[in-house]
């Protein structure tokens, strides 16, 4: 974490994105610190570039927010000068070209999901350096290395939407189990021909019952 | 950038102060070692009289921007023979890092104790003065890091304060405030103890204008005198406030007093 | 150029090299508190200002106006939070004038993060904006290095843990207004009491649709206690080295005297409604 500027809000984060058989889904946990102080305990880490293009955030949170209020901007305008809207992987491109021209003075590690007509659902993910990979699934935050396994174990291609919701609330469950800058509510967002809906899980109820936005 | 010294060991821009330029430290390496010391805030004051001594502090207990503790008494009687220290003649008083200042209480405590058993009498304010000089120097390169000050009455029966820095200098003055209020209330009792700026109006033009002469302040002003000096503290300083311990030593013993303070 | 002056840039540069430490701004080691009810929105702070350990200011005001519905609490560098806030409140005031359109909390937040975001910390002002406006009632934190949380209720400063404490264990769902009062002063009152950079008095301001109602000094806990003695001196105390008397007429050996008519230069400009 030698990356953040003193005093700066941390998104020490689970967050992770899956392809399934009818879309993405994007899931993370809800934590936001500043040193030990939790400064906001319910996060919104799953933010919208397009209707149906969001990012995972993590890293600092004002260069995230950032970054993605740019990009938000960039593709509101591509999709009202183009007239349709634009693919998962044009967001993507415009995300790396921030994030790599400006490596020495971001620490953002962000995983972009997205819906398109053309190509489904997608994931790509952009870690520290601003590289750009496209992925059937990707994990992120201080949180996913606690998930490596567990994913690699359980990820099969195609699932259906349930058993992917499932398999992206167990993974983040274990990372805010064993990782002490992730906790929270879980928050997840399926994105498929239908547009987008949120999924909230609270821990009041141990994560089981999906409770109302 | 056209300002650069020709001296080649202070290659920097040639300002007319002489420190010289600071080894860095290579970028990244970080310096990891145990920080043995903490500063736990709050103020002593000790004032002597002509047949008594004064000695008080704040009780608050700070680190940082916490508080630790609203009561943690900083004054204490010291070479008493009973477990309450009823029959103690000698207070000292400690701030700077809370844990050095307990042990150099206990240690010296102990000290004029076994003096009492060997000698068959309490030790003087002088002699228990001398030895806490001496304990406190025996620690010159692993310091407690404590400003002491020691109060009783001295073999005529006047009041006797004697103040110390961390590592054993020290004097016997008329008064002393010691700690992190120390510069604000210090300069307050050099006027109203010791009367300095203070002149006699009317006595004589420019420099042979006369100096108000000293006397010795009664009991009761120099209590009024700690009390509004605690008060003018807690306003200005964050870590003195909560409570007001008092100890005044007379011919007659150690009369303890403690006073509530401003809690913001 | 608009903006900072860098000119002394180089100078302090190499004396901080030197080991010349950087002057000491005055920071509002702060607590500050906002809370949402239903119908409006309540922002609260101390009023203690310090310098390292010691109290700058024992009364200072730390609810800033942004616009008559719109107000910021903030914590961190006096200088910053002051100048920040007044440099917003006047960009969204001409931004008003030009839409003809009453300024909104979203905007105000936008402006402060992208604002705090281009100085990358450097300005170190924390703050709460709160308003309410045509879309609604808002809350949210702006953090010195540009990032935001929108959240129903908020602490920031050096005492927002114990301002915290109180929140999560007397915060519910639906606040009246005399609940989302009490519950911001009982929070700013934990952080003066438990936070040793907090101090002195609560502020309180209090957000509607209809109007805004600053409670200045709404809780006055640490009254200055009476001093026990009276330190006047006697006239003639103070030794007089040598004197200069400066008469009135001979003031324009000194400064520049220009006399001006009392009735002003004709009429005064239109500035508010």
């Amino acid at each position: 974490m030698d990356r953040l500027k003193k005093g700066e809000v941390n998104l020490g984060t689970s967050i992770m994105a899956v392809t399934f058989k009818d879309g993405v889904i994007l899931g993370a946990d809800s934590r936001t610190t500043t040193g030990a102080f939790i400064a906001n305990r319910v996060t919104d880490k799953l933010t919208r570039v397009h209707d149906t293009i969001w990012c995972c955030r993590s890293g600092s949170a004002a260069d995230t927010q950032a970054v993605a209020d740019i990009v938000q901007y960039q593709l509101g305008f591509f999709a009202m000068t183009r007239g349709k809207p634009p693919t998962t992987q044009t967001a993507a491109s415009i995300f790396q070209e921030i994030c790599y021209s400006n490596k020495d003075r971001l620490s953002a590690g962000l995983i972009i999901a997205g819906w398109d007509e053309r190509h489904g659902g997608q994931v790509y993910s952009i870690p520290l350096g601003g590289s750009l990979h496209k992925q059937p699934y990707a994990i992120g935050g201080s949180g996913s290395t606690y998930i490596y396994g567990f994913c690699d174990s359980n990820w099969k291609e195609g699932m259906e939407e349930a058993d992917a919701v499932a398999f992206v609330k167990e993974a983040l469950k274990e990372a805010i189990k064993w990782d002490g800058s992730s906790g929270g509510v879980i928050r997840m967002v399926v994105l498929t021909a239908k547009g987008a809906d949120r999924h909230l899980y609270l821990p009041d109820t141990d994560y089981k019952v999906r409770h109302a936005v | 950038m056209a300002m650069f010294s020709q001296n080649p060991t202070m290659n920097g821009p040639n300002y007319s102060f002489s420190d010289t330029p600071r080894a860095a430290a290579p970028e990244g390496a970080r310096e990891h070692r145990f920080d043995p010391y903490t500063d736990n805030g709050g103020s002593t004051l000790a004032i002597a009289g002509a047949d008594f001594t004064i000695m008080a502090g704040d009780t608050r207990l700070t680190s940082g921007y916490s508080i630790n503790s609203r009561y943690h008494p900083k004054v204490f009687k010291i070479g008493g023979t009973t477990a309450d220290q009823s029959d103690a003649t000698i207070a000292l008083s400690v701030v700077g890092f809370a844990a050095d200042g307990e042990a150099l209480k206990e240690r010296l405590d102990a000290i004029c104790k076994m003096y009492q058993y060997r000698h068959g009498k309490p030790m003087s304010v002088k002699a228990c003065a001398q030895r806490l000089s001496t304990v406190l120097y025996q620690k010159r390169f692993f310091p407690y890091y404590a400003y002491a000050i020691l109060g009783g009455l001295d073999e005529e029966g006047k009041g006797a304060v004697y103040s110390y820095d961390p590592v054993g200098s020290y004097e016997r003055e008329q008064c002393r405030a010691g700690g992190a209020a120390a510069s604000l209330i210090m300069p307050f009792l050099d006027n109203q103890v010791n009367f300095k700026n203070q002149y006699i109006p009317g006595s004589g033009e420019g420099h042979a204008l006369q100096e108000r002469e000293r006397k010795p302040l009664s009991r009761n002003e120099v209590e009024t005198l700690v009390k509004d000096a605690f008060d003018g503290a807690v306003e200005r300083h964050i870590e003195v406030g909560d409570g007001l311990q008092m100890m005044i030593i007379t011919k007659d013993g150690i009369q303890e007093v403690t006073l509530p303070l401003k809690r913001d | 150029m608009p903006g900072f002056d860098f000119s002394n840039y180089n100078r302090n540069a190499a004396l901080h090299a030197r080991g010349v430490p950087l002057p000491k701004a005055t920071s509002t080691g702060t607590t500050i508190v906002g809370c949402i009810y239903d119908g409006g929105v309540v922002i609260a702070a101390d009023t203690r200002a310090t310098s390292g350990p010691i109290v700058a200011d024992k009364n200072c005001e730390k609810l800033h106006y942004i616009s008559p519905n719109i107000w910021c609490a903030g914590a961190g560098t006096a200088a910053d939070t002051e100048f920040t806030t007044a440099l917003i409140s006047s960009q969204l005031e001409l931004h008003s004038l030009s839409t003809g359109r009453k300024p909104r909390v979203v905007t105000c937040m936008t402006l402060l993060k992208q604002h705090l975001f281009r100085y990358q910390g450097y300005i170190g002002a924390y703050l709460v904006v709160a308003g309410v406006d045509p879309t609604g009632t808002h809350l949210f934190t702006v953090h010195a290095h540009g990032s935001t949380d929108k959240l129903p209720y908020v602490t920031m400063g050096s005492g927002s843990l114990a301002a915290m404490s109180v929140f999560e264990t007397q915060w519910r769902p639906n606040l009246t207004q005399e609940d989302a009062v009490k519950l911001c002063s009982d929070a700013i009152l934990s952080g003066i009491f438990n936070d040793l950079g907090s101090g002195s008095n609560v502020d309180v301001a209090i957000i509607t649709k209809e109007k805004t109602t600053l409670k200045r000094n709404y809780i006055k806990p640490n009254e200055r206690t009476q001093k026990l003695k009276s330190y006047k001196f006697a006239r003639g105390t103070t030794n007089v080295l040598n004197e200069k008397i400066i008469h009135k007429a001979d003031l324009g050996n000194f400064v520049t005297v220009e006399e001006i008519s009392v009735t002003g230069p004709g009429d005064k400009m239109e500035v508010d409604a």
